[in-house]
């Protein structure tokens, strides 16, 4: 486990700021712990471990230096991992960081949340709203339409654009969903996989 | 004998003569005596060495090239080999939140202006997009319109070379009634 280097830190939040807005700041920001006035600031890290990254607090940080490398299974929020090209791929565990600070959302009907969660993209008859003037190839997290985030994915077209589309046109790619949880179960933990 | 030995104790010559002696044997035989000494004693015998030892000290002064200033030899070094000088090996972290948030706030600001520019590029394009629709539209307006009058221009002829024809007949039936069959 080692924190990142500078060429890793910009890959990790240009891909990171895809997704958010200039709210991404709070999440390097201390803030007080647990919300206790007169409490230390705890500050959050990113730690690479097996080529993973993993958004932990400091605290926590230092004490899983007490753990022996090949012992040491997860810490933290795991939001991605890097290939070996050097590109950074994000984990469906990075939504929970990324959808408080989303800057665009897809809102999908009911009857668009099973297919979009067994893996599909989203075509235009399963959205519901969308946030106003999205670009095109332009990260966005996907959410139901009682707001809760399901996942996130990348605008296959603009809004002007997709207005035009017919109903059975993709207007988002899958990056990731929640149900990856369970199709992806052995493989999104395991670092060998 | 002790009157002649008194004269020999006061005589300075001879002591200093007897003593140089002495310390020229024994400078050969033991090492011992320093350089002061031997300075007092006899002056002119000790700037030799000094000399010497001044010779000696300039011979063993080396130059480097770059104080004598010789053109370096073009060899080729191994990448391998050149290390930077001052620099930290290996791996440069980023672990304190300043510099995270310089590079955060270089790539936010990279981002925005990639987006910015996207929206705007958009922008410009639909708006040549309609302009080019309403070219379009109204050149369909022109050429309908063009079709009508050449519609109705071949419709006002028809009708005026029917009016001549129903004329026409009008004066043939007149001349000649036909004989009309009705069933029923």
């Amino acid at each position: 486990m080692r924190s990142l280097t500078e060429e890793e830190t910009r890959t990790l939040f240009t891909k990171l700021a895809s997704y958010t807005g200039r709210s991404l700041n709070n999440l390097i920001t201390p803030s007080t712990s647990n919300g206790v006035s007169g409490s230390t600031p705890d500050r959050y890290v990113f730690r690479l471990h097996d080529s993973r990254v993993y958004y932990v607090s400091l605290k926590m940080a230092n004490l899983a230096t007490s753990v022996a490398r090949d012992n040491l299974l997860s810490l933290g929020t795991c939001i991605g991992k890097f290939t070996k090209t050097g590109q950074f791929r994000m984990h469906i565990t990075a939504l929970d960081v990324v959808a408080p600070h989303a800057r665009y959302k897809v809102w999908i009907k009911p009857n668009g949340e099973g297919p979009f969660t067994y893996g599909g993209h989203i075509v235009k008859a399963h959205v519901g709203r969308w946030s106003e003037d999205v670009p095109d190839h332009q990260g966005v997290v996907v959410c139901s339409m009682n707001d809760i985030p399901l996942g996130f994915g990348v605008t296959a077209k603009s809004t002007v654009e997709t207005k035009k589309a017919d109903p059975t046109a993709i207007v988002v790619f899958r990056q990731a969903d929640v149900g990856e949880y369970l199709r992806a179960e052995d493989s999104l933990f395991n670092t060998t996989g | 004998m002790a009157p002649s030995r008194s004269p020999r104790k006061t005589k300075p010559s001879s002591s200093n003569k007897s003593t140089s002696k002495r310390s020229t044997l024994q400078s050969s035989s033991k090492t011992r005596i320093s350089k002061s000494k031997v300075q007092n004693a006899a002056p002119s015998k000790t700037k030799r060495p000094t000399i010497s030892t001044k010779n000696k000290k300039k011979k063993q002064r080396t130059y480097t090239e770059k104080e004598l200033g010789i053109p370096q030899l073009n060899m080729i070094t191994p990448v391998g080999v050149q290390k930077p000088r001052g620099k930290k090996k290996g791996k440069v972290f980023v672990d304190d939140a300043e510099s995270m948030m310089t590079i955060l706030a270089l790539v936010n600001a990279e981002k925005e202006g990639q987006i910015e520019s996207k929206m705007v590029r958009a922008r410009q394009m639909e708006e040549i997009r309609e302009a080019r629709r309403k070219e379009q539209e109204k050149r369909e307006m022109a050429r309908k319109e063009k079709l009508e009058e050449v519609k109705d221009g071949l419709r006002k002829k028809r009708l005026k070379n029917l009016k001549i024809l129903v004329d026409v007949k009008e004066v043939g039936v007149e001349k000649k009634v036909k004989k009309k069959v009705s069933f029923g």
